[in-house]
């Protein structure tokens, strides 16, 4: 008769495979990591703390700097070349929203004449362009560091 | 007595072990850079060229204008940005059918704009018109 042998249960983790998950993990991040390049106008966006999440897809960006210059697709544009410009985009994306990345020290005259133009174009959509009000907070913490 | 001069021979071989301390590394510097690029914005709608213009009771109406200076009043009272969130929670509670008016000055900050709007989103306000000032805005 055979006695029974006692088993003897290992307690170490297995690191063999922690750099097969290194790898794994690095190749995701290196994928999907896009370096933006700075595009548009250098503004500081104002803050809000209703900001919703817009489909990326969908979006027009309008940059305004402080000054009141304005840009559209990294290209400066006077006030009334905006209406055709997005006629244009419009006719390919139907459901268009037009983001406003206006600096919050530009002044309103500016959105307000971009704000018709975009009415004789019809796109109707538009987004406030804003920072998040915990991720301000955050960003100004550790500008005062 | 001369020595025998020994041939060092060399090593062909990669060093395997430290490919996932570099692994590690670049993992660490990806995670720390990477940004999930968000677009966060306050959402409206426009009236359009086609949109016909709606007659609102004076009663439903309420004013909030900015100033070029950074002030802000509420049927010509003025208020602090603070404050708008209450008035208008209150007058929302008597009145549902409340149209708010923001009327802004041409040479006032947009960011004052964006402030006002976001304090009416936090009160709820459903019915919001944007109005450029005329003139300099005194009654």
């Amino acid at each position: 008769m055979a006695f029974g042998q006692t088993q003897k249960a290992t307690s170490q983790i297995p690191v063999a495979s922690m750099a097969d998950i290194a790898f794994l993990l690095l190749i995701f991040f290196i994928s999907t990591t896009i370096f933006r390049m700075e595009e548009g106008l250098p503004v500081a966006l104002p803050r809000a703390e209703t900001a919703q999440r817009q489909e990326r897809e969908l979006i027009m960006h309008v940059w305004i700097d402080k000054q009141g210059h304005i840009a559209i697709n990294d290209r400066v544009v006077a006030v009334e070349d905006i209406s055709g410009v997005v006629m244009k985009v419009l006719q390919e994306k139907p459901g268009l929203i037009v983001a406003f990345n206006a600096d919050e020290r530009c002044p309103y005259s500016v959105v307000s004449d971009v704000m018709e133009e975009l009415k004789k174009a019809n796109a109707v959509r538009v987004s406030f362009t804003s920072e998040p009000e915990a991720a301000a907070n955050a960003a100004a913490d550790a500008n005062a560091e | 007595m001369k020595k025998l001069s020994v041939r060092s021979r060399l090593s062909t071989q990669l060093s395997l072990p430290s490919t996932s301390d570099i692994a590690f590394l670049l993992l660490i510097f990806f995670l720390a850079t990477t940004i999930f690029d968000l677009e966060q914005g306050i959402y409206m709608v426009l009236p359009g060229q086609q949109s016909q213009s709606v007659r609102v009771r004076r009663d439903n109406i309420t004013i909030v204008k900015a100033y070029a200076d950074g002030s802000i009043t509420i049927d010509d009272k003025a208020i602090a940005v603070s404050q708008i969130r209450t008035i208008i929670q209150g007058r929302l509670a008597r009145n549902d059918k409340t149209v708010v008016v923001i009327e802004t000055h041409p040479d006032a900050d947009y960011g004052l704009m964006v402030d006002i709007l976001d304090e009416l989103r936090l009160a709820e306000a459903r019915t919001i018109s944007l109005k450029t000032m005329l003139g300099n805005g005194v009654p």
